[in-house]
Parts: structure tokens; C-alpha cells; sequence
């Protein structure tokens, strides 16, 4: 009801958006310290010295390592808001800080709102600033907030798309809340099939929204491609191929490349860092261990990894480690580059041919990183995705609650409380686009249903 | 109950020692004159006026319920049933908090339904078809016998009042015969009579209802004491003669084989019960009103006031559903010895040659003679956002305003106002402060808070879909969610506290045993290696608490108590679903423990749009969470809100 809950945590990044070297993530309220030790990976039993810089590991949920940061814990009320605090400070990439701050709210926080920390320092008292001021520069704050969610919400593209979806479901409001209210009246009792025929394409709407979310990052972060192969495959050829311009060396010299070379293009719209690895065999002279080892780093980096492989020669043992490698990095393309020449290789998994040297089938390869990023496909046509953490959250609390619905039906829950998990699914669609009352339910069927003795 | 010091303080003439009061007999008119003195005065005896004398007698006050009407005590205006989906839930707490309505409707039931049984529990709502005529005779029997309340034959002419502005007080009312009374207290139930201006077809005229004078003086003064007013509409479907009806023509529809009463107090309805028979509109009804429409006062503009959208008349559903090919009606007869039957369904403005018409196109009623027709009627209801929670007129200490001049329709939406305007009358003569239920606690609650808070455009009906936490809003619960409010009022009687306490002992006492027994798996079914406790077998689908009535009989030593194993099963099955209501109930009282300082000037708040500090200076509301629920205010707007009241407190800690 109010939106100021101060017994919450809270978490936000708090360096300036974009690169920097370092970025600090805070949490702010009673959980900090057990949230922060999930991110962290922490025993229960950690013990926390305050005001104490320690090196920790940001970990993903599986407990793999995402970045090195040092972590610094603020005891209450020693703090900056007087509440326990934990700043964790990541290197500065947005992806990693955007990550944290997801965990975070996985783990139980909510991001702050603008000027969120300021205001619980100020409600308790922390900074003494002249009274009026601050409170216009607090309700400025907030209003700051508020207008440019209002703005989103009255033109955006976010609501054109929420919109319908928002209909949607207080139209089967509507429909369950007049068999109810109504059920002596001429109206009908929704039968299962038709609640579930109504749900499923909701549910599948609010969950292509919410998968936007990735392609919406992509269009404000890029994404990083990383080419790797063993020596003289042609990574280098490919990779001017498709920046369509002689930035790498090209030599016909097996491990020209000797360190990482990346450069930015984009793809359907989209920034693109291409990484150009040296080629990966196996121990040579050091300096070009040092390029191999920085190639395998590349490949765990990147969202996306083409491994090479060339089709004019038979596969290598190379090769094989390679593919096995790129198959536990994650998203990877396999391409055979070279088709212009006599194939002598027997790789039969699937692969793109391609000819870096001719430039065939370039655009083949083009449209198969664009699909498997996401881009170009079903979201670049349609006008609104999102961008925003805090929608894609609100979303992807709207799907679990309508995966509720969906079991509650099937399990024959009783309409009003079934409705329960309905109006759970709402709440979140109202805080994009405005709230909805029980009067617009009441309107809605009025004007769908004829009611009255 | 309440100590009498405050009315001694100011009429020290009057002893307030009730034992040496020589009243004369129960129910005879006490001797008025001049210096006539009451603790409360209720002025209108209708289904509010009756709920608010009573308890106000109960709770030990002088109480005067004066009516224009003497034999026409609780009359059922429009359609005589009591209750139905969601005014069933409001009936049960009216019963729960010791008040009359559902006592009444179980004596003079004659026909009952539980409906919404195709769903959960939490919508199950009784209603049943009275006997109108038993129903206002029962009623002022037991007005009647109660020790501390006069009924007194009158028209109020004014409200006597003193002071200025917002320090006005009600000080009792001068009647139209010459005589005054006087009163700290007065609660206002006049239902539709002020300025009441009847419509059928073309012609006009004024009356309170069904024929009955209006009440114009009363309707002007109100109109003066400088309160905001609105012009609401509402209607009524023509009565047919039932021997002239070809009953066979239609669909009965009977009674439950095991009626459902409403009062806990009622153990079995023993009343014979009757049927009654659905029918439907024609073609020829729609074309009948289709070309008539111009004739109707809804659409020719004679009528202003706004009607409900949930009670059209059939001339709005003909025009507003044209692709529906029939409307349902109910023949309804009006009582166990009268011919007159009530055509629910059927409301209607038209003029009375039209209603013949239409009447006469419904296949079985070629031949219905009309005895009374249908009309629309318009009168004058108050904002009620110049209510407090309490009912009180925040504007004039001590007035009370309850019941269908609050913009509401419906005689338990009206009842259920004029026992919370009774109780808090009474607290206002004690010095006490004002009961006021929560949302979370019963209909009751969300009623006044949706008409303080929201005001009403058109007559306000409650639906369960008002209600933000109705799986704990049940009528199987509403004993135990608002009778130890009555206990601890003294509106509780002897017999509803013994049973009351014995549910709850036997509600526990099963509790206990079902949460820490395992189930007998031969008696279930069940396989062997598979040994949940009976709280854990009762969330299977499959399960049922009723299986398991003679054990929990052998584990009480006694019957459990009516409606106790319906409560428990409830409970147990769905306690993930209530569990998350619960949760939602925490934000919600979180909210609602935020209070507004009466002295908040919204206006001066800086970051608050003037459209939207003129809505909270409208309502005034009293805490942070009654402000959200404001049409028209921003979550933006709550937030700053929120902000200045956490500065106000901080800057000045004392601020209340």
C-alpha cells in the first residue's frame, strides 16, 4: 500500500551508470548481511567485523565464480542510513553490477528507489539538512521517480504492451468475480477449459514480455562474440569478414594472432565486441601461451563463441578439445570456414559453412548469431521490449503467479481462491501501469454482464 | 453499560438511574413534553433505524426511535427476502454482533436458499424469501420488549442544533406537532424519504415510500445544515395477484431441503417453506419497451438522480443488452397469507399501461392482474464522506447518519450501518471512543470504510468482490471474528456468549487432537506406510472433515456445535490459500496503524497536485492506509505523504 517500506532492504548500485573501473553495489536494511553472504557464497557461520574491507567471490547461483570484490560491512547504526550495510565493489562492468543486484533480489532485497538511501538517512535522523529543503529535495526525489514512471506508463511502449496483457487478465477477473457475486443472477459459471483457454495466451504473452528483457539489455549492453579455432583456421579472415574491414593481421602463418584483438560492430542494431583469439594448440613458445590462455578467458567471457574449424583439412585433436571446451562455455556456434576449398573434414554435428575468403554464405552465418542471441527474431519486430530490471522482475512475478493459477485450476481450487492467485498476478501489472480497483472490476462487468433482478 | 455520567453532567434533572425509572408499561407512548429527555434519539424506523434503536436500548441507553409510521416498522420497500450473495455475509455479522436482523428473517422466512454452494465456503451466502407482513410485525414485537426503548408516532421537523460551524452539536429535534425532545445524541435513518419524488411514466409524485408522505421539512433542514447532498435514483417492479397467475406455466424454484438460518441463535427453521417460479421476457416484452422507450423517465430525462447499474430496470437491460433474446424473472410471493407476488426481475418506471403490456407478453401472466405498479423513486442521500468511521457527522458532534440516506441500497447494507451507528452512538454518550471494524474483520468494516472513503455515485451494494481478504470474511466464521466485540459491548446476550464460548472450546479441543493424531488408515483408506496426521489429511483433495463426524463427536463427548466442522474444514484445507491472506492482512493493518493528524493541511504539502489535495481534504482520511484507497490518489502521491508524516513525526514526536 504505501511504497515507502522502510523495514525492507534495499539494493542498488550506487556508482554513476556505464564502465568505470570499479563499481559499488549497496544493500542497506536488517537481511544485508545474509543476502550479501548468499551473493558471496559465505557460510552461515561468517563472521562479520565491521567496517572491515575482506576479498570475497561473487558467485553465481551455482556457486561458480563471477568476480573477485571487496566487500565492506557497515554495522547498524554505524552506517550511512543507521541500518546494517554491505557494499560490495565489483570491477565495473554493468553486466556484473546488474547481475548482483538481481541476486540480491533473488536473495530477498528490493531495489532501492532514487534517492532511497538518502531519505532513510535523513527519516533517521543520520544527515540533518534545513527542513524544507529537504523535503522537497526527498519529495523531489521521489516525484522525479514517480513522473518518469508516469510518463512511461502513459506513452511508453512498455505499457502499449502491457496493456492488452493487463486487460487480458482483469477481463477473466471479471468473468470468475461475476460467477461469484452474480451467480443468482442470468451468469454463467466459467467452466475450467475456458479459464485455462483464456490464461495459457496470457501467460505466454507476459512471458515473451519478460523475455524481451534479454533483448532489451542486449540493445543497451551489446553483447561480446568471441572467435576461437586452432591456428590457421581463419578466425582473423572471419572476423574482418564480418566488421567488413582489415583490422586483424592475416597471414597464412599459423599463430599470427598472438594476443586478443576485439572491436566493436554492430548486428541488426545491436553493439557487438568481436574478439579475435590467437589460435588454441597445444604449448608452444610463451608468448604464444600466453595468447592461448587469454583466448580460453575470452571464450568464458563472451556471450557468444564461434568456434572455427576448417573444412579443407581433416578435424584435429585440437579441434575435438576445443568443441568439448566451447560445449561447457555455454552459447557457441560451430563454423566451418573454407567450404570454397575440397572438404577433407569429417565434423558431422551440425556447422555453418561458410568462405571467409569468397564471403559465401556470410549472411547465413550473420542471421544464426542473430537468432541465437535473440536479436532480429520475434522481438526486433515488435516496437516494446524492456529494459528494466524492475519491470522484468514485476514480470516474471506475474508468470509464477499465473503457473499457480494454471495448477490451481487443474486442481479444481474453488473460484475465490483461485482469484487469489489472479489478483497476485495483477498487483505487479498495476505497479507498471496504475492501479486497478475493485470498482474497475465491478465497472467491467456491469458493462459485460446484464445484471440485476 | 455505559456509565450514564455524561448525560447527568448535562441534563442533571434526569436521573440516569434505569431501575427507578416509572416508564409506565413496555411500548406505551411515555408522556412527552417540553423537557422530554433521551441518551439517543433515532429518527426513522426502518431497517437501519430499528438496528440502531435496539442496540442502544440493549446497551443500556434511554433510547426514542421516532417513525412517521407506527404499523410500518422494518416494511420491506422492495423485494421481501433478506440477504443473498454477500448481504448474507452481512446479515450473519450483524447477528454476530448482536444485532436483530437475522432473528427476525429466521422467524419469518419462508423460503430459503444457500447459494454460491458451487464454490468455496468463503462465498456461501444464505438468503431466504420473508413473509413481509410477519417480518414488520416481528419486528416491532421485539423492538417492543425492549425495557429502554420508546417508539414514538411522529414527523421530525428538524434537527435541533447548536453552535456554529464545524463546533455545531445536536442538542434533539423539534417535531412537526409543536413538541420537541431532546438529546446529546440523534441518528438520522431516514432511508429515501427526504425529498422523495416517485416516477412512473410521465407523472410524478412526492413520497417517502410505496405511497408513504415524504419527509420535506427534514429533507430542506438537511439540505441547509450545509452538508453535500446528491440526488440518487432507485426502483421497484410492479406486484401481481397471484390468482391470476397460471403457475403452471413456469419453473419452480424451491427452497434448501435443510434451510441455512442466518442468526447463530437459530437452531432449525421450522416455518413452512413455499416455492417460487422463474420466468422469462419475450420478444414481444423487448419490443413492447423498445417502443415505449421514450415514455420512460430514465430515458425521457424527468429522472436525474444516478440508479444502481447492478439493479437496472428491464427497460435499461432492453436497451443496454439488445443482443440478449430474454431476461430472467422471479415470481416471488410477498408472504404465506397474501395473493400479492413480487415480480423480481421486473423494475420498471414505465407508465402503467406500458407495465400492463409488458406484463401481459411474459408467457402464464397473459391474464396477471397488477395490483401495485412498478416506480422509480428519487431522494436526497449525503455525502457520506463527511462521515467519521464511527458514523458521525464530522462536521456536527453527536448527529449520526446510517442506512440508505448514506447513498447505500439494500436493507442489510442498511441494517448493518444502524447497528454500527447504534454502537457508536452509545459510545459517544459514554464518552468512549468510536468501534470501528477493519476490512479485514467483516463486510461490516469494508462498507463504512468504501462509503467514508469513496463516497457513493450510485446506490452502494456489497459485493464479496469488494472485499480484499474474503476467504477469512466467511459466514462460518463471522461469530468468531465479531462477537467478542459484542461481549465485550454488553450487546451480547447470554445464550449467544455460552454458545459462542463452547464453539470456541470445542473448536480448539478438535484442533489440538487433529493436528497431533495420526489417521487410522483402514478407516481411510489409506495405504499403510502413509500416516499423515488428520491436519495434514484434510489438505488432500480427496478429503473430507465429514468422514471423520463420529470420531470428532467420541473426541468432543458431545455434538459439535452447528457450523463448527464446516469452519474447521475450511481452515485445514485451504490454509496455504487463507495463510497468504493473512499476510496480505499485515501489510494492510501496517498501513493502517499509520495515522493522518486531523490538523494536516494537504494543500501545503509540497510535491501534492491540487486535484489530489483536494480529494484528501475531501475525505480527510483518518490513516495512510484509508488514503490509498481514495479514488484518484497516486501511489505517488501516498509516498510523499508517507514522507511528510515521517518528517512531521520525527520534527514534532508528540504529534498524535
Amino acid at each position: 500500500m504505501t511504497s515507502l517500506n522502510l523495514g525492507d532492504t534495499i539494493v542498488a548500485i550506487s556508482t554513476p551508470p556505464g564502465r568505470g573501473g570499479i563499481g559499488v553495489v549497496r544493500l542497506s536494511g536488517s537481511q544485508s548481511r545474509p543476502i550479501a553472504a548468499r551473493l558471496l557464497a559465505l557460510g552461515a557461520d561468517f563472521c562479520w567485523k565491521p567496517r572491515q574491507v575482506f576479498l570475497a567471490c561473487l558467485t553465481d547461483e551455482a556457486g561458480e565464480q563471477i568476480d573477485r570484490v571487496l566487500v565492506t560491512f557497515f554495522e547498524s547504526p554505524r552506517s550511512y542510513t543507521t541500518e546494517d550495510m554491505v557494499e560490495i565493489s565489483c570491477h565495473g562492468s554493468p553486466v556484473v553490477l546488474q547481475y548482483a543486484v538481481e541476486r540480491a533480489c533473488q536473495a530477498g532485497a528490493r531495489l532501492a528507489a532514487p534517492g532511497e538511501f538518502t531519505m532513510r538517512a535523513f527519516l533517521r535522523g543520520r544527515i540533518d539538512l534545513p527542513s524544507a529543503e529537504a523535503i522537497r529535495d526527498l519529495i523531489g526525489a521521489t516525484t522525479l521517480y514517480q513522473a518518469r514512471i508516469a510518463s512511461q506508463q502513459a506513452e511508453g511502449a512498455i505499457s502499449r504492451r502491457i496493456a492488452p496483457l493487463k486487460r487480458q487478465l482483469v477481463d477473466l477477473i471479471a468473468l470468475l468475480e461475476a460467477g461469484i457475486d452474480f451467480a443468482d443472477n442470468d451468469v454463467d459459471i466459467p467452466s475450467d477449459a475456458e479459464i485455462l483457454s483464456r490464461l495459457d495466451p496470457l501467460r505466454e504473452g507476459v512471458r515473451r514480455l519478460h523475455a524481451s528483457f534479454a533483448f532489451g539489455r542486449l540493445v543497451h549492453q551489446g553483447f561480446s562474440l568471441a572467435i576461437v579455432g586452432r591456428p590457421n583456421v581463419g578466425k582473423s579472415s572471419l572476423f574482418n569478414r564480418l566488421l567488413e574491414q582489415d583490422r586483424a593481421i592475416v597471414t597464412d602463418i599459423p599463430g599470427t594472432t598472438r594476443d586478443t584483438v576485439s572491436e566493436l560492430a554492430a548486428l541488426c542494431g545491436i553493439p557487438i565486441k568481436f574478439i579475435d583469439t590467437a589460435g588454441i594448440r597445444q604449448g608452444q613458445d610463451p608468448v604464444e601461451k600466453l595468447g592461448i590462455e587469454r583466448s580460453y578467458q575470452a571464450m568464458a567471457d563472451a556471450d557468444l563463441t564461434l568456434v572455427v574449424l576448417d573444412l579443407s583439412s581433416p578435424l584435429t585433436v585440437d579441434d575435438e578439445n576445443l568443441l568439448q571446451h566451447a560445449a561447457r562455455c555455454g552459447r557457441h556456434l560451430v563454423v566451418g570456414n573454407k567450404c570454397d576449398l575440397p572438404r577433407a573434414n569429417e565434423y558431422a554435428e551440425q556447422l555453418i559453412a561458410v568462405s571467409a575468403r569468397t564471403g559465401e554464405n556470410l549472411e547465413a552465418l550473420r542471421q544464426a548469431i542473430a537468432e541465437v542471441m535473440g536479436v532480429g527474431g520475434e522481438f526486433a519486430q515488435e516496437s516494446g521490449f524492456i529494459t528494466s530490471l524492475r519491470h522484468a522482475q514485476l514480470l516474471a512475478e506475474v508468470v509464477s503467479h499465473l503457473d499457480r493459477a494454471r495448477q490451481a485450476v487443474q486442481e479444481g481450487i474453488p473460484h475465490e481462491m483461485l482469484l487469489l492467485d489472479f489478483y497476485s498476478a495483477l498487483r505487479p501489472l498495476d505497479a507498471i501501469t496504475g492501479a486497478t480497483t475493485a470498482d474497475d472490476i465491478l465497472n467491467h462487468i456491469f458493462s459485460t454482464f446484464c445484471i440485476g433482478k | 453499560m455505559f456509565p450514564a455520567s455524561t448525560t447527568q453532567d448535562e441534563y442533571p434533572h434526569v436521573n440516569s438511574n434505569l431501575e427507578s425509572l416509572k416508564w409506565g408499561q413496555v411500548g406505551m407512548m411515555p408522556n412527552l413534553g417540553r423537557s422530554t429527555k433521551y441518551d439517543v434519539l433515532v429518527v426513522g424506523a426502518g431497517h437501519a433505524g430499528c438496528e440502531a434503536a435496539r442496540a442502544c436500548a440493549r446497551l443500556g441507553l434511554r433510547t426514542a426511535l421516532i417513525t412517521m409510521n407506527l404499523d410500518l416498522i422494518a416494511q420491506m420497500s422492495c423485494n421481501p427476502a433478506i440477504g443473498g450473495i454477500a448481504k448474507g455475509h452481512l446479515v450473519r455479522e450483524i447477528d454476530a454482533l448482536g444485532g436483530v436482523m437475522g432473528e427476525v428473517a429466521d422467524a419469518v422466512g419462508i423460503q430459503f436458499r444457500l447459494l454460491n454452494t458451487s464454490r468455496g465456503p468463503a462465498v456461501w451466502s444464505p438468503r431466504a424469501q420473508c413473509d413481509k407482513k410477519r417480518y414488520r410485525v416481528y419486528m416491532r414485537e421485539l423492538l417492543e420488549k425492549e425495557p429502554n426503548l420508546r417508539i414514538i408516532q411522529a414527523e421530525v421537523a428538524d434537527l435541533w442544533i447548536e453552535g456554529e460551524g464545524n463546533q455545531r452539536r445536536v442538542v434533539g429535534v423539534h417535531l412537526r406537532d409543536g413538541r420537541s425532545v431532546c438529546s446529546s445524541t440523534v441518528v438520522v435513518t431516514t432511508g429515501t424519504f427526504l425529498n422523495g419524488l416517485a416516477h412512473v411514466g410521465e407523472s410524478t409524485y412526492t413520497c417517502g415510500r410505496n405511497g408513504e408522505p415524504a419527509s420535506e421539512l427534514l429533507g430542506q433542514q438537511v439540505r441547509r445544515l450545509g452538508l453535500r447532498w446528491t440526488r440518487l435514483k432507485t426502483g421497484t417492479p410492479p406486484r401481481l395477484d397471484g390468482r391470476t397467475i397460471d403457475w403452471s406455466r413456469f419453473e419452480p424454484q424451491c427452497g434448501d431441503q435443510r434451510p441455512t438460518p442466518f442468526s447463530f441463535l437459530t437452531s432449525e427453521i421450522t416455518r413452512e417453506q413455499i416455492k417460487c417460479y422463474i420466468a422469462y421476457t419475450t420478444e414481444e416484452t423487448h419490443r413492447i419497451l423498445r417502443e415505449n422507450i421514450h415514455r420512460s423517465p430514465l430515458y425521457s430525462g424527468q429522472i436525474e438522480g444516478l440508479g444502481p447499474r447492478y439493479c437496472p430496470s428491464i427497460e435499461d437491460k432492453v436497451v443496454k443488452f439488445p443482443d440478449k433474446l430474454r431476461h430472467q424473472i422471479f415470481l416471488e410471493p410477498e408472504g404465506l397469507d397474501t395473493y400479492e407476488v413480487y415480480v423480481n426481475g421486473m423494475s420498471t418506471s414505465m407508465p402503467i399501461d406500458v407495465q400492463v403490456k409488458m406484463l401481459a407478453s411474459v408467457p402464464g401472466l397473459e391474464d396477471a392482474e397488477m395490483i401495485r405498479p412498478g416506480y422509480a423513486i428519487e431522494y436526497d442521500a449525503i455525502d457520506p464522506r463527511q462521515l467519521t468511521h464511527g458514523l458521525m457527522v464530522k462536521t456536527v458532534r453527536g448527529l449520526f447518519f446510517a442506512g440508505q440516506i448514506n447513498g447505500t441500497s439494500g436493507y442489510e447494507e442498511a441494517g448493518c450501518q444502524g447497528l454500527m451507528a447504534g454502537i457508536n452512538a452509545a459510545q459517544f454518550v459514554g464518552g468512549a471512543d468510536p468501534v470501528v471494524l477493519e476490512r479485514c474483520e467483516g463486510y461490516a468494516g469494508i462498507l463504512i470504510d468504501d462509503l467514508v472513503t469513496k463516497g457513493a455515485d450510485e446506490p452502494y451494494r456489497m459485493f464479496t468482490s469488494r472485499a480484499e481478504f474474503r476467504l477469512q470474511l466467511r459466514i462460518d466464521n463471522a461469530d468468531e471474528r465479531l462477537t467478542p466485540l459484542a461481549i465485550r459491548l454488553g450487546l451480547c446476550c447470554a445464550k449467544r456468549k455460552e454458545l459462542f464460548e463452547r464453539k470456541m472450546a470445542q473448536k480448539q479441543q478438535l484442533r489440538r487432537w487433529l493436528d497431533s493424531t495420526r489417521v487410522d488408515c483402514n478407516e481411510l483408506g489409506l495405504a499403510l506406510d502413509d500416516r499423515p496426521t488428520y491436519a495434514l489429511w484434510l489438505r488432500r483433495p480427496e478429503a473430507t472433515i465429514w468422514r471423520l463426524e463420529q470420531r470428532l463427536r467420541a473426541v468432543l463427548g458431545e455434538p459439535p456445535v452447528e457450523g463448527l466442522l464446516a469452519s474447521l474444514e475450511v481452515e485445514y484445507k485451504y490454509a496455504g490459500y487463507l495463510s497468504q491472506q493473512e499476510r496480505q492482512v499485515a501489510r494492510l493493518r501496517s498501513s493502517e496503524s499509520r495515522r493522518i493528524p486531523t490538523n494536516v493541511e494537504f494543500s501545503a504539502i509540497p510535491g501534492i497536485s491540487r486535484e489530489i489535495a483536494e480529494k484528501l481534504s475531501r475525505v480527510r482520511p483518518e490513516t495512510l492506509g484509508q488514503a490509498s484507497r481514495i479514488p484518484g490518489v497516486t501511489p505517488a502521491a501516498i509516498a510523499i505523504l508517507d514522507v511528510y508524516l515521517s518528517l512531521s513525526e520525527i520534527r514534532e514526536p508528540t504529534v498524535s
